[in-house]
């Protein structure tokens, strides 16, 4: 690195960093992690500046969102071996896609042969004719923006595979960083005064804490939970109520002034100079991040559109119009928790709870496309729709169940929309009775893989050395669903 | 070649034509082809393994070839099976057998290699023998170098050279022609072992007394002082903590259910806190972490120490506990990664898939006790997991590691999933590599029955040790004193007096002669097991017998008569009470239920002969494997190349901000080598012969002048573009080079690394310099939400790797994750400012603080703030701008400038 001498070094830090570039001063180096230089060289010519990842926790029923089977109705009540299909029991995929966390002297989880009908109708929408269930009347109409994957497959059968999707490791295996960690990692920012990693609604509890977590990355790569409320939207993020903002101007110009100082003392202090400028990104952001979630500038029609209007909708539509607000200023990865933990877990009483839940987010989704659009935000904004596991084609019998569905990691769908897809597109199948994906189907981090790759990286070169990644941490890009 | 490949073998061809177009340069073996080998090949065709015979590490032994003759022709139109087998499409030919196929570059490279005649150099090594890497090795105690004036640019060497440690690191420098800085000031220095040995700034005073100390002894003084300090335990505990992945129980805290480590693991922090205070070696405390059953089983201080494994425990999975047991007992204690033979033998050290699983044979057979801690009511056996049950946070009680199943099967597995598991090779046997067996070393036949540890009666049955006796004594006279004074209390009372004495007295009858039959059952109990002499064993067993059932009947009296005398208050009531018949209802219920107990409790006491009693506690296995203690004995042998190197390592990293090692949980082929070789041995060999006394290791230390110099480089040592402006004061080599250009990341020690604190010590610091902190040693955990408003130190607040388990600022300090941290990180994020200026903490302290202080002149405040919250005094430039700052307008303009100290970049740096 080449170093200023002392006079120009003083004249720089006089006139407020001109002479210098943040890139240049905090190279990374050894344990020493400094802010985020802003130039970063993506791998790749990026589609997506911008990610909303919303995830609906507990594992909606992929047959009765968007994969509707009619083979269920067809058989309904008759177990596997009775159908004219292959019995997805006896496939070999059956356990190369379902592993237990029980030891397996304790799992008690049992697999449900008999067919239980579709608790919805489905129609086919749009010019695309792709077909979806009547609990999506709003998003029905956004269908042919849409990128279904309706292969997907995971390989942990509870809750802790909402980490999975997020980190591509089960359980049972060495955590990894989270997507959002790993996007954080490798992107450069788009606007300092707000984190490149933003989390709204979540995490949902405390064992959800991977989906966000940075590990090895080092907790500057881990997600930001922000409150909506643009009062205090995070931790200290608030003016002390004993001050004015001149009082606290005053403050750090003279924490600014003695840093100064000490800097002329210890000119090769990296971290020093990182501080100052953490001071003087510190005071910015406090105004930055309550800007960004204070929808008071909103139109009556924007929150309409979001379902801020009615309270069946309400909660939904604010943190996705949040998210809105997020990435336009630059936000790169917004993840999104809508809906409670578990909520879509619907072992009983399916039919009740995914009717109920459909109608608290089919609007705000359907409008957070529509907004994306009209601002043009969808051109360079990945909008990602998922959960953590399908649900069983079976009749879920544990406790005496007549109406619901045990997880599913088999086969699920998930959609997305924006930045470099194809648009009314679906790629991918499950078999006739939703059981199994078909082909090589994808795994959790053929998601990530293509995200990344949207976002101009290349998840194989994602890597630390000496942290150890497995063959199925390196997903393959859905070459497929690429524009 | 390629006539089979499809789309992407055009590619290859393409880019290969491509490069070997403009390849007409010959391509360079050791910098373009070895270290393709080497990444994807040497694990399986080098020093480690010989696949059918063939080594690739060297171009002779390439061209020589194994099993299926050479590898590689040279030259144009031969045959080469090397480049038929990295191109094959088939996957069961195609080499590297694992992982990704070599890319079209690599494959271009070799081929261009060969084609130019497969050339290498003629002195060429093969690669080391494994057993011969450094760290494989035991360490031998170097001599110390010769340091002389004419060695190297050393001004003062009497100064220079304090100890040994000083003796390796000038030695270095002088290979280098590099010039040391000189000695810090001494308030910094004074700062710098505060932090470092106490994790708390020293205060004003301390400062000043240390200032007016004009004896050569008296940093010294300070150092054996705060070693003596007990809040040096609390300070390092906190290291050893991350190491050994401390965490306060969790699974689903929000629910709550206890499925990882244990709600009384706090009792293995307090454990390591006094470990520390009392200078216990290393090496005795791996052996209590590990097996303080075995070693000293009759030692409930030390029996805590099993925390290091019980922190393991996952409820849901034994193999997760078992992965996580073997993954960082390999990695903390040994600097091996075990954890990478999980599924497939080890790429890069000699550690086979076997030994993974021999390694995890030595814990197959435990399991967790929970005994009553003296003084505290029981809590009742340990909880195990039954799925679909929570498991409630238990606090009563000390949670120990023991040998439940002696025969457990350890089952071989494949692919990292027990589901796996290859039953026909059976259970595999505890053992270690053999590459760290050597002589002298062995570890004892494991599987022979005399390694069996029987265990002192006291051990497998608690019960017996007689402050549980005392303890259970305690209860039943505590019982017999309450019961007492209910019988008063009842008597005073009018209505329905009758039935209320009968009940309150036939309480009391019942609950002494409880105490008889206790007292009964211990003469008894103690009779059984030995430590009675000369007793009449059968007969005291009868008396308890009798005692035990005569007391049963007092009982089973003393309910009907409650029960009786419900009944009587519940009629008593008015017919119109709401209550009325449902007490009588629950009250006849109750009393129906008690008599046939009474009925069968006096039937029990026609039985003369019966030896029969409850125990006094429960029992547990007599004998233990003794497999814990054989591995920790391998662990600190005094011959185990790695322990003591490891350990050094760690020490050495927290004073410097910087280790030896970089790799510290890898000191295999593949890990970093140590910048200072022979100071590692030296040290490590001094550490063993210290008997591996830590505060030896901390004085040798911090008191060399490697540890005591400036942290800065000087403004002359910075190059600049124009060279006239290095001086000569700037501190260069001989040739005129710059030792910071020449060492700019300080590898070579020429002057003291910049530290940051740690979370904890940034939160300690500042509620202790504003006079805060709580001095309270130990106890259960505080939940860490209670940080910022509660003033213990910081490592008695909870940590878990969930969501809420880092303090608020903890979460922004790089506070460790509990999953895994051998180091820490320092990272520079703006909410840390946010935390250090808005928050009502530091508000509250800046407030106290800026009070506290008795100066009515703001020269004189601001001076004394400089020394308490950064302890020195300001500049004269500083004393200006803060005398300024403090005429601007503000509510607390006082207050407002310790913030701003509070804030400097000093005070959360070490210089």
């Amino acid at each position: 690195m080449n170093h200023p001498n002392r006079r120009a070094f003083l004249a720089d830090f006089g006139m407020g960093f001109t002479g210098l570039t943040l890139g240049a001063m905090l190279a990374e180096d050894g344990i020493t992690k400094a802010a985020d230089p802003s130039a970063v060289t993506p791998h790749l010519p990026p589609r997506a500046k911008s990610v909303i990842w919303v995830f609906l926790s507990g594992g909606y029923s992929h047959v009765e969102t968007f994969d509707p089977k009619p083979a269920l109705n067809q058989y309904a009540g008759m177990t596997f071996d009775k159908t004219p299909f292959e019995n997805p029991l006896k496939s070999p995929l059956h356990n190369k896609r379902f592993r237990s966390v029980l030891a397996e002297e304790i799992n008690i989880r049992d697999v449900y042969p008999t067919i239980y009908p579709m608790q919805v109708g489905w129609r086919k929408h749009g010019d695309s004719g792709i077909e979806m269930t009547d609990w999506w009347p709003h998003l029905a109409g956004q269908v042919d923006e849409l990128c279904f994957v309706r292969n997907m497959w995971t390989t942990d059968n509870d809750h802790a595979a909402e980490n999975q999707i997020h980190t591509g490791r089960h359980r049972l295996d060495e955590q990894q960083p989270s997507l959002g960690a790993w996007a954080h990692y490798g992107l450069g920012t788009l606007n300092e005064n707000l984190p490149k990693f933003a989390v709204l609604g979540g995490p949902t509890r405390s064992d959800t804490r991977l989906s966000i977590d940075s590990l090895y990355l080092g907790p500057q790569h881990a997600g930001v939970p922000l409150a909506l409320d643009p009062k205090n939207p995070l931790p200290f993020g608030q003016r002390h109520a004993n001050q004015s903002l001149d009082e606290q101007r005053n403050e750090y110009d003279l924490i600014n002034k003695l840093n100064l100082l000490t800097a002329v003392e210890y000119p090769e202090d990296q971290e020093l100079q990182a501080r100052i400028r953490a001071y003087e990104l510190a005071f910015r952001m406090q105004a930055a991040v309550p800007e960004a979630i204070d929808f008071s500038q909103e139109t009556e029609a924007t929150n309409k559109l979001y379902g801020i209007d009615s309270e069946a909708t309400k909660p939904a539509g604010q943190h996705l119009l949040a998210a809105r607000r997020l990435v336009e200023r630059g936000v790169r990865f917004v993840q999104v928790f809508p809906t409670r933990y578990g909520s879509w877990d619907s072992h009983q009483k399916l039919k009740e709870n995914h009717t109920r839940l459909c109608a608290t987010i089919d609007r705000p989704v359907a409008g957070l496309i529509q907004d994306l659009k009209q601002r043009g935000l969808l051109d360079d904004t990945l909008v990602v729709f998922c959960t953590e596991f399908g649900r069983t084609p079976g009749l879920e019998l544990r406790g005496g169940g007549k109406d619901g569905r045990d997880h599913h990691p088999n086969g699920f769908t998930i959609w997305m929309a924006g930045a470099g897809l194809k648009k009314g597109y679906v790629h991918g199948a499950t078999d006739e009775l939703g059981y199994h994906a078909l082909g090589e189907g994808h795994y959790v981090t053929d998601l990530h893989a293509t995200v990344l790759h949207l976002l101009g990286l290349n998840n194989r070169r994602l890597h630390i050395p000496g942290r150890k990644r497995l063959e199925i941490d390196d997903g393959r890009v859905i070459d497929d669903i690429l524009a | 070649m390629f006539h089979s490949r499809t789309l992407l073998a055009s590619g290859v061809i393409g880019s290969w034509l491509a490069l070997t177009a403009t390849a007409a340069e010959p391509v360079d073996y050791l910098r373009e082809i070895k270290p393709i080998l080497k990444e994807r090949c040497f694990a399986c065709h080098g020093a480690l393994k010989q696949q059918s015979k063939l080594r690739l590490d060297t171009g002779a032994s390439i061209r020589q070839g194994g099993d299926s003759g050479p590898a590689v022709v040279g030259g144009k139109q031969a045959s080469n099976p090397l480049i038929e087998r990295i191109t094959s499409n088939d996957a069961s030919i195609r080499m590297p057998s694992e992982g990704k196929p070599l890319t079209a570059e690599q494959i271009a490279l070799i081929k261009t290699w060969i084609e130019q005649g497969a050339l290498s150099p003629d002195n060429e090594q093969p690669e080391q023998d494994p057993r011969e890497h450094w760290a494989f090795k035991k360490p031998v105690r170097p001599a110390v170098p010769e340091i002389s004036n004419s060695k190297s640019q050393i001004s003062n060497l009497n100064s220079d050279l304090q100890n040994a440690v000083d003796a390796f690191v000038l030695e270095k420098l002088a290979e280098r022609d590099l010039t040391s800085r000189p000695r810090a000031e001494k308030h910094v220095l004074l700062r710098r072992v505060y932090l470092d040995l106490i994790g708390l700034p020293p205060t004003r005073e301390e400062l000043q007394a240390f200032l007016a100390d004009d004896s050569p002894s008296a940093y010294e003084t300070v150092v054996d002082r705060l070693l003596r300090d007990p809040r040096y335990g609390e300070r390092w505990a906190r290291h050893w903590m991350d190491l050994w992945r401390y965490s306060d129980w969790y699974g689903r805290r929000h629910v709550p259910d206890v499925w990882n480590s244990a709600p009384q693991i706090w009792r293995w922090r307090d454990w390591i806190v006094r470990s520390l205070n009392a200078d216990h070696g290393y090496d005795r405390m791996i052996r209590e972490m590990l097996a303080a059953d075995e070693v000293c089983p009759e030692d409930d201080d030390a029996a805590v120490a099993t925390g290091y494994l019980i922190r393991n425990w996952y409820a849901l999975n034994p193999n997760d506990s078992m992965r996580s047991t073997v993954e960082h007992t390999g990695k903390a204690f040994l600097g091996l990664t075990f954890n990478c033979a999980h599924c497939h033998d080890h790429k890069y050290d000699p550690i086979s898939q076997d030994d993974y699983f021999r390694l995890r044979a030595f814990f197959e057979p435990i399991s967790i006790r929970q005994d009553r801690v003296p003084g505290e009511a029981d809590p009742g056996p340990f909880e195990e997991y039954s799925y679909g049950k929570l498991r409630k946070i238990q606090r009563l009680g000390a949670v120990r590691i023991f040998d439940k199943t002696p025969d457990a099967p350890t089952w071989f597995y494949t692919g990292g999933d027990e589901r796996n598991r290859v039953k026909d090779r059976g259970s595999i046997p505890p053992g270690v590599p053999q590459f760290l067996s050597g002589a002298g070393f062995q570890l004892a036949s494991v599987s022979s029955p005399d390694t069996t540890i029987p265990l002192p009666t006291r051990a497998f049955y608690p019960g017996l040790k007689p402050a549980i006796i005392e303890s259970l004594l305690n209860d039943a006279r505590t019982a017999i004193t309450t019961t007492e004074a209910e019988l008063v209390a009842a008597s005073l009372i009018v209505e329905q007096r009758s039935t209320r004495l009968a009940a309150a007295a036939a309480k009391l009858l019942a609950v002494r002669s409880e105490l008889v039959s206790l007292e009964a059952r211990i003469a008894a109990d103690r009779a059984k097991f030995g430590e009675t002499p000369n007793a009449d064993v059968p007969a005291l067993a009868r008396t308890a017998s009798r005692l035990e059932r005569e007391a049963a009947v007092r009982r089973a009296e003393s309910n009907v008569l409650t029960h009786e005398n419900a009944i009587a208050i519940a009629e008593a009531k008015p017919t119109t009470d709401m209550n009325r018949a449902k007490e009588a209802d629950a009250a006849t219920k109750a009393l129906a239920a008690a008599k046939p107990i009474l009925e069968k409790a006096r039937a029990a006491t026609n039985d003369a002969t019966s030896e029969t009693y409850s125990p006094l506690g429960p029992t547990y296995p007599k004998t233990s494997t003794g497999r814990r203690k054989m591995l920790a004995e391998w662990i600190t042998h005094r011959d185990n190349p790695l322990t003591a190197r490891v350990a050094v390592n760690h020490i050495w990293s927290h004073h410097f901000h910087q280790p030896l090692v970089s790799t510290v949980t890898d000191f295999g082929r593949n890990g970093a080598k140590p910048t200072h070789p022979e100071l590692l041995d030296w040290l490590a060999v001094e550490f063993m012969d210290s008997g591996w006394s830590m505060k030896h290791l901390h004085r040798l230390i911090v008191t060399s002048t490697a540890y005591r110099r400036v942290s800065s480089v000087g403004w002359d040592s910075i190059p600049t573009s124009s060279a006239a402006a290095t001086t000569s004061n700037a501190p260069t080599g001989r040739d005129g080079i710059p030792t910071y250009a020449a060492d700019p990341e300080n590898k070579l020690l020429w002057r003291m690394n910049t530290g940051r604190m740690e979370a904890e010590v940034v939160r300690d610091s500042l509620l202790y310099t504003a006079g805060k902190l709580d001095p309270k040693i130990g106890g259960q955990e505080l939940e860490n939400n209670e940080a910022l408003t509660t003033f213990r130190r910081s490592l008695y607040y909870s940590v878990f790797p969930e969501q809420g388990g880092k303090s608020a600022m903890g979460e922004l300090f790089d506070a460790p994750d509990a999953l895994e941290c051998y180091r820490r990180s320092r990272s520079i994020v703006p909410q840390q400012a946010l935390a250090l200026t808005n928050s009502d903490l530091v508000h509250q302290l800046s407030t106290a603080l800026a009070a506290d202080s008795t100066e009515t002149d703001d020269k004189q405040f601001v001076i004394a703030c400089f020394e308490r919250i950064l302890t020195r005094t300001p500049s004269a430039r500083e004393l200006e701008i803060c005398l300024e700052a403090l005429t601007k307008p503000a509510t607390a303009p006082r207050a407002s400038l310790v913030r701003a100290l509070l804030n400097h970049n000093d005070f959360v740096t070490i210089r």
